[in-house]
């Protein structure tokens, strides 16, 4: 008896020990895990089963399974195929731009030249907080020929003929207002470069446009890459920073506005899910390339492992 | 080794005065102080125009190229009635009379100045005649809103599923990061890699079931509790960069509070959370300007419900009404923005506390 109850003892206190931390820690993040399992998990399979049925809004006790048919629908709909690679085009033209827009602005706003840095840091994240409808009508206000200021000060004085209101503008204008984050982050980065390897390359001859590609880029390749990821999820209508609120789903994100049109003005719930589904598995697609890719040229400081940037 | 090696660099500028040398790099660094100014300045003409415009009156709107600036127009009253001053070109030189007598052909004028001369016949076109102004700020266009719109319910509908999502989200995130950066949990790689991969699952993917759900099967449809309930749960964003941070404190904290008693929970609320404070300010602030501009939820939940609407949505309530520049919009865009603009500009904490979560990648 006396040897049995030792043995239990002095395994069990270091497992319990283990086990206490592990539940105590579980206890803490219960609330993600359970909402990941209601609000992620739970509607993503909920919305797999939907795509293989005719679910309609109206007459929900009519679903039939319909198999692949959902699926195979979308490779004969032309709106769904020009949605998709709207929304794809959409990511390509913008989310380079706003990338090297505020990597330029974050090398130069890290002078140490620069007077009152902290004002005008502010003043360039500013626009990056104004939601996306005050952004449309400013940029409606802005291109109106007689009173915007874009037909009063640039176009008449130039003699340009008025530029209307092309939507490529709007694009545009609310990319360049979205750089705040991306600025912020790699700003931060730049600044917590050491400056002797700045010194040390200065001496072995390096000028400044190698410098920053030679030191600069790789040391904050965490930061452009964390700026991407965040970029991305923006793109494609995931959780964001900061989001903007979105109006003009045709314009900034084709698929979701075609999403929303098939589920509310044609009730189509099992055809909606589909495209949901296609759409969540290009979106996967494109992370795991960009998370794969990070391994060449990402630079990660020796402790940090990959899953944490 | 850095000092022999930069020796040769010093002598090539030792026939340049120091002077000199110094005059170049202040030249230097004001040239870069002015352009970066001119751009910052470029980038946000925009709120100006904004600005400028919310305070011309509606009838400086509807005439073609009016000035910029806010502005009304000049005008003379003779024998009892007012008349607007035109700037006509005459033999000595541009005039800035009243047009009393428009005609297609000639018009006939009075000189404010003389006005005894009596009426001054003018060949030409009127309408080719640029009129004449005075600046003049005009707040008709927001008293005309504020009468108009309920600002105030607006106001109190949008705060508060600000302050109820915001005590939600900041609670269950600090506790989720809490956790992640603080216990081993079995298979906790996976679940932080599952964490990430939840930044990355866009809304509109669970949008189909969690719409049916909250309609049909909750009937959740009109009220705040489809606004208000994700974020009891946390947000991974916000989850991820709070755990970053919790991780830069060090470990030391918490085993002294622990070698004197304090629990899990204790150790949280006395020295993780306020070592974390302006993280979490921060991150309260990236909530609040979240739910200031949030539209996909109050659309798709609060559109029928016109006492419950939120800031953002009767923004874009006017879209639908063909809100056009001539018609209030800029005015109705600062009453939209200046609140968070405001809360922006008012803290420290958001500006510098980013740049210290970027250090941390």
């Amino acid at each position: 008896m006396p040897p049995l109850s030792k043995k239990v003892v002095s395994s069990e206190r270091p497992l319990s020990l283990a086990r206490y931390e592990a539940r105590v820690g579980l206890l803490f993040i219960l609330p993600w895990l359970l909402g990941f399992v209601l609000l992620k998990l739970i509607p993503l399979l909920t919305a797999l089963g939907f795509s293989f049925t005719d679910f309609y809004m109206l007459e929900p006790e009519r679903t039939r399974f319909v198999g692949l048919a959902n699926y195979a629908y979308f490779l004969r709909d032309k709106m769904a195929g020009a949605s998709l690679f709207g929304s794809i085009g959409y990511f390509l033209l913008t989310v380079p731009l706003e990338l090297c827009v505020a990597l330029a602005l974050a090398a130069i706003f890290s002078s140490k030249r620069l007077r009152a840095r902290l004002l005008l840091r502010t003043l360039v994240f500013m626009p990056s907080i104004l939601s996306a409808i005050a952004i449309y009508f400013i940029w409606d206000g802005l291109t109106t020929p007689g009173s915007g200021w874009i037909d009063r000060l640039i176009l008449r004085p130039l003699n340009l003929p008025s530029s209307g209101d092309s939507l490529y503008s709007f694009l545009l204008m609310n990319t360049l207002w979205s750089i705040g984050p991306g600025f912020l982050i790699m700003l931060g980065a730049m600044q917590g470069i050491n400056p002797e390897l700045y010194e040390a390359a200065r001496v072995d001859g390096a000028g400044p446009l190698t410098r920053f590609f030679s030191i600069t880029i790789p040391l904050i390749s965490p930061a452009i890459f964390f700026t991407l990821v965040i970029n991305l999820t923006g793109a494609f209508g995931g959780s964001v920073l900061l989001d903007r609120g979105v109006t003009f789903r045709q314009v900034f994100s084709p698929m979701e506005s075609y999403i929303n049109y098939t589920m509310f003005s044609l009730s189509r719930l099992g055809y909606a899910s589909a495209l949901t589904w296609v759409m969540f598995l290009v979106t996967m697609t494109i992370t795991v390339i960009l998370f794969q890719s990070a391994r060449r040229w990402v630079y990660f400081p020796e402790e940090t492992t990959h899953e944490s940037f | 080794m850095k000092a022999i090696a930069k020796q040769p660099r010093r002598a090539a500028y030792h026939h340049v005065s120091t002077l000199t040398l110094r005059a170049w790099e202040f030249t230097g660094t004001a040239l870069l102080n002015l352009f970066i100014f001119t751009l910052v300045a470029v980038y946000l003409s925009p709120l100006a125009y904004m600005l400028v415009t919310s305070l011309k009156s509606q009838q400086q709107m509807r005439e073609y190229l009016s000035p910029i600036l806010p502005a009304e127009r000049v005008t003379f009253t003779y024998e009892g009635k007012t008349y607007s001053l035109y700037k006509v070109p005459t033999a000595e030189g541009i005039k800035h009379w009243a047009l009393v007598n428009p005609n297609r052909t000639y018009s006939e004028f009075i000189d404010p100045q003389h006005p005894e001369a009596g009426l001054i016949r003018w060949e030409g076109s009127w309408r080719s005649l640029e009129g004449v102004y005075r600046f003049k700020l005009d707040w008709s266009n927001y008293a005309f809103l504020l009468e108009h719109i309920d600002y105030g319910r607006l106001l109190k509908n949008t705060l508060t599923i600000a302050l109820i999502s915001e005590v939600g989200v900041l609670l269950s995130s600090i506790a989720v990061a809490y956790g992640f950066s603080r216990f081993r949990l079995p298979g906790g790689k996976f679940l932080f890699f599952l964490l990430i991969a939840t930044i990355m699952i866009p809304d509109s993917i669970t949008l189909v079931p969690s719409f049916y759900i909250y309609t049909r099967v909750l009937k959740w449809g009109g009220t705040f509790l489809p606004l208000l309930a994700p974020h009891l749960f946390g947000n991974a964003i916000f989850i991820f960069l709070l755990r970053q941070n919790f991780k830069s404190i060090p470990r030391d904290l918490d085993e002294a509070a622990m070698l004197d008693g304090a629990g899990p929970l204790r150790i949280l609320t006395t020295v993780i959370a306020p070592q974390a404070m302006p993280a979490i300010i921060t991150i309260a602030l990236l909530h609040f300007f979240y739910i200031w501009n949030e539209l996909r939820f109050s659309s798709l939940y609060l559109s029928t419900r016109h006492d419950l609407w939120t800031m953002s949505f009767s923004g874009q309530a006017f879209q639908t009404y063909g809100f056009t520049p001539e018609k209030l919009q800029a005015s109705a865009v600062v009453l939209l923005i200046l609140p968070v603009l405001l809360l922006f500009l008012s803290q420290r904490f958001f500006m510098r506390d980013l740049v210290v979560t970027g250090l941390e990648k």
